[in-house]
Formats: structure tokens, sequence, C-alpha cells
């Protein structure tokens, strides 16, 4: 981790400068983690898609104001990527947003689409589906901790707690979901 | 050491060998009895966790293909002057592309002037690049300081004038001869006042420039001679007057 913050030093302090292909640099290092926090928590993957390039956006928009002063950059864009999903959410009707796409599994056309997309989209579903059942912070934090892989510490700063609450209420979400999962099967 | 940092540290340190099948989940609980209870539904979950990661991936090529569009719609955002606009971060191959542009629009514009400057030189009354002919002249003559050069530079055209006058008639052109009999007669002037502003500023070499300019007029009245026996007689006047111009000329220089 720390290797990596150094990296992410560097290539800050060249975006800051306004070299988009650090911040391209930095987007390939951290969009896939903020892609899978947002589309675990979003009813479809374009939606997931537009939202990663918005809070990338938003965060080169920043970036000017952005100083480290102890928050990992990975942190800050984490605070947008929550800020970019509760707007969203705001803006959209959440329940719509959770309900399986009746899309799915099918190309516009009616054709249907390949068996390993449809089985990823079937997954994808499960996965909502159990989580959407967890209350938003216990959400929050499996997903930073287990599918984006942010350590305590980082989880801590983007959740604004102190990493002795994010152990407590990761060990309550762990429960939790071993719980849905039992009442899923 | 609370229950919550154990179980934390627990499923950080085994997590990834249970993911890789390394080891299994009665094997890590037989290693923390005490904790089994409480351990093994969190480490199920947190499995089913790592495990829905691979569902929730990336499809193949959309961070290459979605970098490139952030780093162009970031590039859109940035205000930048006339200088940053030309020496913005381009692609190795728009680089290529911005210089070698330039250059071959540059290097056709030449060709097309150099043959255009041809065309005129070669031009004679009538054709279309015949007043271009005539600008390039006086520009030469207005960028020649030398009274002597400047001489020289009016015998040339007026020898240039001559020659136009020949190609006309052998082109049956006769309805450009009395102009072209005008511009001779205004070039042999022009020869004339350049000679005799030699012989004020410079003395010693006026008599070459003369010399010069008795041996262009003498070899146009020949030419246009010959020319008027080998014409058709309506043409005799136009060719005459031409003569007499030279003929004029050269009495002038006498």
């Amino acid at each position: 981790m720390p290797a990596r913050q150094d990296n992410d030093r560097e290539l800050i302090r060249r975006a800051q400068r306004g070299d988009p292909h650090a911040f391209g640099d930095l987007y390939v290092t951290h969009a896939p983690a903020i892609f899978r926090y947002l589309f675990a928590q979003l009813g479809n993957c374009m939606d997931a898609e537009d939202l990663t390039g918005e809070v990338f956006l938003k965060a080169w928009q920043s970036l000017p104001k952005y100083m480290e002063r102890g928050v990992p950059f990975l942190a800050f864009l984490f605070r947008i990527a929550h800020n970019t999903l509760v707007d969203h959410f705001r803006q959209n009707n959440r329940l719509e947003q959770q309900a399986p796409d009746e899309m799915d599994g099918y190309h516009e056309d009616g054709t249907p689409e390949p068996v390993d997309t449809v089985g990823k989209l079937l997954e994808h579903q499960k996965i909502l589906g159990v989580l959407s059942k967890l209350r938003p912070d216990y959400q929050s934090v499996l997903t930073l901790r287990f599918i984006s892989e942010l350590s305590p510490e980082e989880t801590a700063r983007v959740m604004k707690r102190s990493v002795g609450a994010i152990r407590v209420l990761q060990h309550r979400a762990l429960a939790a979901l071993r719980d849905e999962l039992d009442e899923k099967q | 050491m609370r229950i919550e940092r154990q179980i934390e540290k627990i499923i950080q340190e085994h997590l990834p060998d249970l993911e890789n099948g390394q080891e299994t989940l009665d094997a890590v609980l037989e290693k923390f009895p005490k904790l089994a209870n409480e351990l093994r539904p969190r480490l199920e979950a947190a499995l089913w966790l790592r495990k829905a990661r691979f569902a929730l991936a990336t499809r193949p090529g959309y961070i290459h293909d979605s970098r490139k569009c952030l780093e162009a719609k970031i590039e859109e955002t940035q205000p930048r002057g006339w200088l940053g606009n030309i020496f913005r971060q381009y692609t190795p191959q728009r680089w290529v592309f911005n210089i070698v542009a330039p250059v071959v629009i540059i290097l056709l514009l030449a060709l097309v002037i150099n043959s255009a400057v041809l065309t005129a030189r070669l031009s004679i009354p009538g054709d279309p690049l015949y007043s271009t002919k005539l600008v390039l002249e006086r520009t030469r003559l207005a960028f020649t300081f030398d009274p002597g050069d400047k001489s020289n530079l009016y015998m040339e055209y007026s020898r240039q004038r001559t020659s136009e006058f020949v190609e006309l008639v052998l082109d049956g052109e006769y309805d450009q001869l009395p102009a072209a009999t005008t511009r001779l007669e205004a070039e042999i002037i022009a020869s004339l006042h350049a000679l005799n502003k030699i012989s004020v500023a410079d003395a010693t070499s006026e008599r070459p420039a003369t010399a010069g300019l008795h041996d262009t007029l003498s070899n146009e009245i020949a030419m246009l001679r010959i020319l008027q026996r080998s014409s058709p007689p309506s043409v005799y006047a136009n060719i005459a007057q031409a003569i007499q111009v030279a003929q004029t000329g050269l009495m002038a220089l006498r």
C-alpha cells in the first residue's frame, strides 16, 4: 500500500499541474475498485460505467483543491463516489434502480446474450438482492472492504469513522450478510 | 484484544488462501477453536463477497476505452491559450500529422507558385498570366537599386517585348500587336532614362551600358525586319511601327 501511495503521489502532482495522462494512469489504477463499489449498489452495468466516469471527472475538477494531509487519494475518490451515488439515487428512484432489469439476459432486439454474460448478470442480481437487504452502512462497509478491497484505515476515512468503529461495523455486517444468505437459500 | 479485532485479523490473514483453495474453512476454524462459532459465519460471508467481486468486475477493454474518453473530456474542459493549443500534448501520430501536414502544404504551395511563375514568364500578351509576368518584372525592378543593373534589366525587358512581338506575329495574334508595340516603346524609353541616370552617377560605366543598348536595339531592328519579310502584308504596318520605335530609340541613343 505505501508503494501504491508513493506512485499515486507522483501522479497526483503531475495531474495537479494539468497532465491528463497522469490522471489517466490514476484512473487505470483505481477505476476498477470504484466501478465495483458502484456496480455492487446499482441495477445495471451502464449506470456503473457512467457514474465511474462522472466520479473521476469530479475528482479531476476537485484535484487543485486536493491536499493529501493524511487522506489517501483512494479515500478521496471513494468519498466522491459515495456522494455521486447518493445524488444518483436522489435523482432516480432507488427501488426502481434495484429491481432486476427486465431486459437483462437479452439484447434489445430480443436475441439472447452469450451464456457467460447472462451468468454474470444473474450473479450480479443475486449479489444486489442480498446486499440490498442489509442496512446502508453495512452495505458500504462490506462493499468497500471486500469488493473494492480497501484497508480498514481507508474504509474508515471514506466512511468518516474511526478504525475501531469500522471493525465493529464490519463484524456485525458480516454476520448480517451470513444470515441473509441463509434466508436466501 | 477485542473479538472484532481478532476476527478481522484472522479474516485478513486467511481470506486470500481460502479464496485460492490453499486452505479450507474447517482448517482455519480448527486453528481458532474458541472463536469458531463467531468466525464461521463471518468467514463464509467474507468468502462469498470476495467471490462476488468477479461478477462485479469491469467488462474487458472498458478501463482502456473509458480512459481515453476521460482524457478527451479533461482536455476539452482545460482552458488553453493559442500557444497552449499549439503545444498541447498529442499522441505521437497526431504530432507527426501536425508537423507533416504544414510541411506538405508549404511544399505544395511552393510548387504551385513556382509553376505559376514559370508559366507567367513564358506567357505572351493575351495569356491569362501575362499581367502576372508584368507584375513580377515591376517587382524585380523595384528591388533593383543599382542604376547599372536597372539599365540591364530594362534592356532585358525590351528584348522580351520584341520576342513577344515576334511570337504574336507567328501565332497570328495580330490584334495584340499595337499594345505590344506600345509596351516595347515604353521599355526602350525606360532604358534610355536608366542610361541617363548612369551617366550622371558614373561616367565610366555609361559606355558599356550604351553599347549594350545599342546592340540590343540593332538586334531588335534586324529581327523585326526579317519578320516583316516573312509575314503576311496585313501586319506590315504593325511591324513597321515596331521597327520605327526601335529606330527612334537608336537615334535617341546616338
